[in-house]
């Protein structure tokens, strides 16, 4: 990995064009793919699945994503498959 | 900037005019979405319907023939309302919409 000297916003921006999952202060998530950003983190996303732990799953064409309630944002993630290393956490916990 | 006006509409179109182009930023999606068939979610999970007229940095909205619903059903039906900014989570282009895609 090359994130060495990677700013946050630069990281996001290498993310434009390609899936993203966004999780909100709220436990709230969103996935879809990131059309663009501003400097709020303001978000344009298409092929949006909102994914609430009580409503459960919304899908949503084209949304304009608030950044005052972003918690984390996950390059690559589609809110359920599993990354590198997360399974070999959990076999030696 | 206190209220949506069409004067600030222009003036982001301004500053962002070469973004404008691909209409993928933000402000680029905002003037493509105006005056189209959209929903706005606030953070309290309260779920609008209307037509956007204007909105400002503040994501402060301006709606036209504001409808509150609540599982696809209409629970409650305004005229024009204001959304104020801070309360707004997402907007979101409805289905259909041609700018949508």
């Amino acid at each position: 990995m090359t994130t060495e000297n990677l700013l946050p916003l630069e990281l996001i921006d290498k993310c434009v064009g390609s899936p993203i999952w966004v999780i909100m202060n709220s436990g709230k998530e969103f996935t879809g793919k990131l059309l663009g950003f501003d400097d709020y983190v303001n978000m344009v996303l298409i092929d949006v699945t909102e994914i609430d732990p009580n409503e459960g799953k919304i899908h949503l064409p084209k949304i304009l994503l608030n950044g005052n309630n972003i918690c984390m944002m996950i390059p690559g993630g589609d809110g359920e498959t599993k990354f590198e290393g997360e399974d070999e956490d959990e076999e030696e916990e | 900037m206190s209220t949506p006006s069409s004067d600030d509409i222009q003036l982001e179109n301004g500053n962002l005019g070469r973004e404008q182009v691909t209409a993928r930023d933000p402000s680029g999606f905002l003037s493509q979405i105006i005056g189209a068939p959209v929903t706005i979610k606030l953070n309290s999970g309260i779920t609008y319907k209307g037509n956007l007229q204007s909105v400002d940095g503040y994501m402060n909205i301006a709606l036209e023939g504001c409808q509150e619903v609540v599982d696809e059903n209409v629970v409650r039906s305004w005229g024009d309302a204001f959304i104020r900014g801070n309360n707004v989570m997402y907007i979101s282009a409805d289905r259909g919409n041609p700018s949508s895609g």
